[in-house]
């Protein structure tokens, strides 16, 4: 790999982060929007070792509960956890096509919000169920269309091979 | 960079997982003394031009919403030119909604709500106005329909707002006519009542009726008296003899509000919400 592409790649990530702060408010329900800051945080997973995915997933945790206060640390632990699973079940299943990418981003989303709605104990019940099967699916679900499109638009940048079925 | 079974989790790997998770939960159960200037700082940090990016974001949508609401504005007013009286009655219309601005003086600044990506985000929200534009700690924030919360945290350029959505949130509250007062809390997480209100302690020979409008009353000084909170939609239970709780439906809902206005002065806005739409029992307040 070259040096350029490394660079590259962290431009993407950049600009996914720009995206979550521009574009995202513009994109619908803020409930269903995609997700770019975690996309950003699970492409960079594809490629890396389960301890550096837990510890940038630990970072962007830890910035997003500077936004949300409400569940200060919820958002560490399931950022936390979501790196690290990501990045080791991507080792482990040594997969690489644009649809086991799009359920990665997809379970990603999912398991991400579950881990702070349990952990911040701030929803119950009929909000809970709402969140977990209504909201979550479909962010989970939107976020894996961005990031099944960024990969394939970028996929020299990421060096994922993405026509393999 | 080649994927391979080279890259299962190491020991190292594991150790660096085991001490990220020690650390979120140390994060979690941090005081709120401790975990709010660590949160103020990183917003006015590392988070700072992101947040301006979001916060130019939300400016050049509104403007683009405004400029195509002129133009149609102007569209209209070429053709309603040709007939005075209908020019009248839209100029009526016009002022009727800039109307609670103007009935709320100068005493409030507006902000955009910069809403997060996380299933939290109805109960603490974001706002692009912060310590520069005048903004103080536990300033009432509302929208034109009602109370939205108050102000929590406030940084140099943001401020962070616990809603009436949040488990921590009270209002001393009261009836449109004065009749009945009582406090004003969520309804809870469980069952079908989620997201509304209720309004707790209220005498239990003291009846309210469905469709009475809620307002805040200004006891206790934290939001100024006369502040739409919701609609009485039913009793959600009682104390045998004692006491009754009623369901009510919010004027506003957090995550549908895109723009605000932070109050800075303890006003009586009794006259500020109040609109020819309200139901019954709504209406001028005492």
């Amino acid at each position: 790999m070259r040096r350029t592409d490394k660079y590259r790649f962290y431009f993407l990530l950049a600009m996914l982060a720009a995206l979550q702060f521009t574009v995202r408010s513009r994109l619908g329900d803020e409930r269903a929007a995609p997700d770019f800051l975690l996309l950003a945080l699970l492409i960079y997973t594809i490629r890396t070792q389960p301890g550096k995915a837990a510890a940038a997933g630990l970072l962007v945790g830890l910035l997003r509960d500077s936004l949300t206060p409400a569940s200060f640390g919820a958002g560490m632990l399931a950022h936390t956890v979501v790196g690290y699973l990501s990045a080791w079940g991507k080792a482990v299943f040594f997969a690489e096509n644009l649809f086991v990418n799009a359920c990665l981003f997809f379970g990603g989303t999912w398991v991400r919000n579950l881990v702070i709605a349990l952990a911040s104990g701030k929803l119950r019940g009929g909000q809970l169920g709402w969140e977990l099967l209504v909201w979550s699916p479909l962010q989970g679900l939107t976020t894996a269309v961005a990031g099944v499109l960024v990969l394939w638009l970028f996929r020299r940048w990421v060096h994922v091979r993405v026509s393999e079925a | 960079m080649a994927l391979g079974a080279d890259r299962y989790a190491s020991r190292a790997d594991t150790l660096v997982f085991l001490g990220c998770l020690a650390l979120s939960l140390a994060a979690m159960s941090l005081p709120p003394a401790w975990r709010d200037p660590i949160a103020s700082a990183l917003r006015q940090s590392v988070l700072a031009p992101f947040l301006e990016l979001q916060r130019e974001s939300e400016l050049l949508s509104t403007s683009q919403s405004r400029f195509e609401a002129v133009t149609a504005q102007r569209d209209s007013s070429a053709l309603a030119a040709t007939f005075l009286p209908e020019l009248r009655a839209e100029n009526e219309r016009l002022r009727a909604l800039l109307g609670l601005g103007r009935r709320l003086g100068g005493g409030y600044v507006p902000a955009e709500v910069l809403h997060q990506a996380a299933p939290t985000d109805p109960l603490g929200l974001v706002l692009s106005a912060g310590r520069d534009k005048g903004v103080r700690s536990l300033a009432a924030v509302v929208s034109p329909e009602g109370l939205v919360g108050l102000v929590s945290t406030v940084d140099a350029h943001t401020s962070i707002v616990i809603t009436w959505a949040n488990l921590e949130f009270r209002a001393s509250a009261m009836a449109a006519d004065g009749s009945v007062y009582g406090i004003v809390a969520p309804h809870g997480t469980e069952g079908p009542g989620v997201w509304l209100l209720e309004l707790q302690g209220v005498p239990y020979r003291q009846l309210v009726p469905t469709g009475t409008r809620i307002f805040t009353s200004g006891l206790g000084g934290v939001f100024p008296r006369g502040i739409p909170l919701g609609t009485v939609i039913g009793v959600a239970g009682e104390t045998e003899g004692w006491e009754r709780t009623y369901l009510v439906r919010p004027a506003v809902h957090p995550s549908a509000v895109t723009h605000v206005m932070i109050l800075l002065g303890a006003h009586d806005l009794r006259n500020a919400f109040t609109t020819d739409s309200a139901p019954a029992g709504g209406g001028g307040l005492p």
